[in-house]
């Protein structure tokens, strides 16, 4: 274990990297017991929040069966608005689950310590906010019950699916997506389950045991689990890319107007990632409040995150900026428009309140002092969020309103069975994530501590700091 | 006879596991069991080679070709003309070969580490609970005339639970 | 069997439909006859208030001028038949597909409902049953058996009445002969009191279609989009395009 060393240079000041000596002083024991703790502790709150939770859930699978039953028509969509706030918020889900994966795999692939512990809560965002976003295909589907043609299979219809649509793209990437970042979660899962096995009984013994597949740690198992999560992270990141580019192009390969735009692939992936950084913000400052894991996720941490959600913003501006003046200055008729239906029409309310709740967070987060307090921070993502979302409804519903035969022109206003189901994905994925941290370590153990040993401690001068070894 | 000792860092493993190497004990009958990753050759011991990548790759091709299958033949097999497109048009048959390409390679990624880490394997097998609290463990297959030899050995570099290792239901 | 199902196709059809402005009085004769012929639902005002009206073959009104300088200017729109449709490439179960006689087929039974097509249509021509469609008694007396009564959740449009398309096809080949020009006509066709509408085979040159087609006055509507359309407007006068 390393020791500070105490000499008469010390000053009793605190030095930036106080928390992280303290980590490291810790041993792999208490560690072990510190992430298994909160787990084990359910106290009033959480079974309230879990209640209030399923009982969105279920009002909203209610409000589902009842669309399935009358029909498409208790939405508030018309002609010609014909996508609304279901592709909105599947969008948006997509989205929010494009993070986890630049924690957990690009950040990987860059050797950034800082994302250590918070991989697995970026990668379990990811397949459940991809799980939210798979319901939504389905949803939206005036015959549900005949969702099984889209699938490729041998039948006696002799009828394949239409791979020319961007519907079966968005199809097989979301699954593809789905399937990859599950099996990425689990993975990384192993160790941990490892050592959950050896410190619990009862149900999570057996439950971990199972998950664990008989892991004992040789040397050969962390030789393969590494290579493995080092192809998966390059592998992924490809997929990633594309899922959203993909769901883009369900707009921008038809010619309605202010769709029909070639920057929408990486408007929607920027959008993506600063969306899910946001989200993935706001979700950790709840976590470390709710089961107490201060030590693991520190202000460095909320720090560099917020430096990324900055980046990831600034480019969102850039990409926004490319796509709206090159169809403000081409004045076609429709998209003019449209462009003044969202900046000076009915619409302006909500354009206003997406650029606000988007571009104000970007000023707050340049401020040191807002990304590393965990109140502040919470307040700038949920804005970012905000906008997010209000933008993808802009996209979809705005646009629809407006196309090339003036007699065609429409309005939205969403219903009570729209406001639900989305109400519904919502709580869904809080409750997936409120049962997740308590059944699966929230902190992905072994990773830290695979990190505290690349750690010394070293003096510079006046500093102890620590100091990370250039291994693997 | 197998034994198994527990020690409280790198160094002292290092050392025990060169020393068995002096004694002509080889690689393939010293089992290392760590909590946590250590760097390649912090140990002492060679990489194993993996099969892993030709899985990825196998995997990978497979997926391509029925991506191929699905995004060129199909259309061929049971035809029926859209405006405005040939059957096949390159962007939408690139889109779908690479989605079922990346999907190939995750899954045999998964399937193919698995495979070769021989899981699930549930039964019994050498270990100790102490080995998540921070502990290497050590399980080495000697001949029963060297067992006083390593033994003394290992005590000298400071190993605790030394003797033969329990065989926990994993 | 193919070849007895579909003679059309033998003969390299392209059904256009001619709409002749100068002629059309807005009566909307054919809106109503193409809900007879094709069982297509009334949804109430209500709905229909809200844009979810089901008229396959509609009377576009636009207002020009203030008052007292108001004019109404009116054309029948229906689905335009595209050529390049831009509706059927994004069926994800190819619930609309082009047919070789130069026919957007949309096959109710196959549609799941997504509207991607609705989406995609530039003209906005296609309608969707987002209820069940009801059918107060006794109108189910006056459905027509040759096609199909949809359900909720599926896409439907102007079809060029494919039923009487084929229905001619098949008692002219029973007669051994093939059908004449102006011989087949759908439910709008044969109902407007003006003779507004036109039913042809494009590729025939001497056809009346073709005829008209040529003339000094046809345009398509919305050419710049590139999707060659099946439906040909001829310009009228004072009240219409």
């Amino acid at each position: 274990m390393p020791e500070p060393d105490h000499s008469p240079l010390d000053t009793p000041q605190s030095t930036p990297y106080d928390e992280r000596l303290l980590l490291a002083q810790r041993t792999d024991a208490e560690i072990n017991q510190a992430v298994l703790q909160p787990m084990m502790q359910t106290g009033m709150g959480f079974w309230v929040l879990v209640g209030f939770l399923s009982l969105v859930v279920v009002w909203g699978l209610y409000a589902w069966g009842f669309l399935v039953y009358w029909g498409i028509g208790v939405t508030g969509k018309n002609r010609p608005v014909y996508w609304t706030l279901f592709i909105t918020t599947f969008v948006f889900w997509v989205g929010i689950s494009h993070a986890g994966t630049m924690i957990s795999a690009v950040l990987r692939l860059l050797k950034a310590d800082w994302r250590r512990p918070i991989t697995r809560g970026a990668e379990a965002m990811t397949a459940f906010a991809l799980m939210m976003a798979a319901l939504y295909p389905l949803i939206h589907l005036g015959r549900v019950w005949k969702f099984y043609w889209m699938i490729p299979y041998p039948n006696n219809r002799l009828m394949w699916p239409n791979f020319q649509s961007p519907l079966m793209w968005d199809m097989v990437a979301i699954f593809t997506y789905l399937i990859g970042s599950s099996l990425y979660l689990y993975l990384a899962l192993i160790p941990d389950m490892a050592m959950g096995r050896d410190h619990t009984n009862g149900w999570r013994y057996r439950l971990y045991r199972a998950l664990a597949l008989g892991w004992r740690g040789t040397e050969g198992e962390w030789h393969k689990l590494h290579r493995a999560l080092g192809i998966f992270s390059v592998a992924i990141i490809p997929i990633f890319l594309s899922v959203h580019s993909i769901v883009s192009w369900d707009f921008a390969v038809t010619i309605q107007p202010r769709w029909h735009s070639t920057i929408f692939a990486p408007y929607f992936v920027i959008g993506a990632v600063y969306s899910g950084l946001s989200a993935l913000a706001s979700i950790l400052v709840v976590v470390r409040r709710g089961m107490r894991l201060q030590e693991f996720l520190r202000a460095e941490h909320f720090n560099a995150l917020g430096k990324l959600v900055l980046v990831a913003g600034m480019a969102w501006v850039y990409f926004w900026f490319a796509g709206f003046i090159v169809e403000w200055y081409g004045n076609e008729p429709v998209v003019r428009e449209l462009i003044h239906e969202e900046v000076a029409g009915r619409l302006s309310p909500l354009f206003y309140l997406q650029m606000s709740a988007n571009l104000i967070p970007i000023v707050l987060l340049v401020f040191k002092r807002i990304r590393t307090t965990p109140a502040l921070l919470l307040a700038a993502t949920l804005l970012v969020n905000i906008g997010m979302f209000t933008e993808r409804a802009l996209i979809v519903i705005g646009s629809l309103q407006r196309n090339d035969l003036p007699f065609n022109w429409g309005t939205y206003r969403p219903t009570w069975v729209e406001i639900s189901i989305v109400a519904m994905t919502f709580a869904g994925f809080a409750l997936l994530y409120t049962l997740f941290s308590r059944v699966i370590p929230f902190v992905p153990v072994w990773e830290i501590k695979e990190g505290r040993l690349r750690y010394t401690v070293r003096r510079i001068g006046r500093l102890l700091v620590p100091t990370a070894a250039e291994i693997d | 006879m197998t034994l198994m000792a527990l020690f409280h860092e790198s160094t002292d493993t290092a050392e025990v596991i060169d020393e068995l190497h002096n004694l002509g004990i080889p690689d393939h009958q010293i089992v290392v069991i760590t909590g946590v990753p250590y760097p390649e050759g912090a140990l002492g011991r060679q990489r194993e080679w993996l099969t892993l990548p030709y899985i990825v790759l196998a995997g990978a091709a497979a997926g391509m070709l029925f991506g191929l299958f699905l995004a060129v033949i199909t259309p061929h097999l049971y035809r029926l003309d859209v405006g405005g497109h040939p059957p096949v048009g390159f962007p939408p048959a690139a889109v779908i070969i690479f989605i079922f390409t990346m999907m190939a390679t995750i899954v045999s990624t998964f399937l193919g580490v698995l495979w070769e880490m021989n899981f699930p394997r549930f039964g019994p097998a050498p270990y100790h609970g102490l080995v998540t609290d921070g502990h290497l463990a050590v399980i080495v297959d000697i001949p029963s005339q060297l067992e006083e030899q390593v033994k003394q050995m290992l005590e000298s570099h400071h190993a605790h639970h030394i003797g033969e290792p329990e065989w926990m239901a994993l | 069997m193919a070849k007895d199902a579909n003679p059309s196709a033998e003969i390299h059809r392209r059904w256009v439909l001619v709409v002749d402005l100068d002629r059309c009085t807005g009566c909307q004769a054919c809106v109503v006859a193409c809900h007879a012929e094709n069982n297509v639902p009334v949804v109430g005002e209500k709905q229909a208030a809200y844009g979810r009206w089901m008229h396959w073959i509609i009377i576009q009104r636009y207002w020009e001028g203030e008052y007292p300088n108001v004019k109404a200017r009116f054309m029948p729109v229906m689905c335009q038949q595209c050529t390049e449709a831009p509706c059927e490439p994004v069926c994800p179960v190819f619930a609309t597909y082009h047919s070789e006689e130069g026919l957007n087929a949309q096959i109710y039974n196959r549609c799941i409902g997504t509207r991607f097509c609705g989406s995609a249509c530039p003209y906005k021509v296609r309608t969707y049953n987002w209820f069940r469609p009801e059918f107060p008694e006794p109108l189910t007396e006056q459905l027509n058996p040759d096609v199909t009564v949809r359900t909720r959740g599926i896409m439907e449009k102007c079809t060029f009445c494919i039923q009487r398309i084929r229905r001619t096809e098949i008692d002219s080949q029973a007669e051994g002969r093939i059908p004449a020009d102006g011989e087949i006509q759908p439910a709008c066709v044969q109902t407007c009191p003006t003779n507004t509408l036109l039913f042809g085979d494009l590729n025939d040159p001497d056809s009346r279609a073709s005829q008209l087609a040529r003339s000094h006055r046809s345009f398509r509507l919305l050419p710049e989009l590139g999707t060659d359309p099946g439906v040909i407007y001829l310009k009228g006068g004072e009240t219409n395009a």
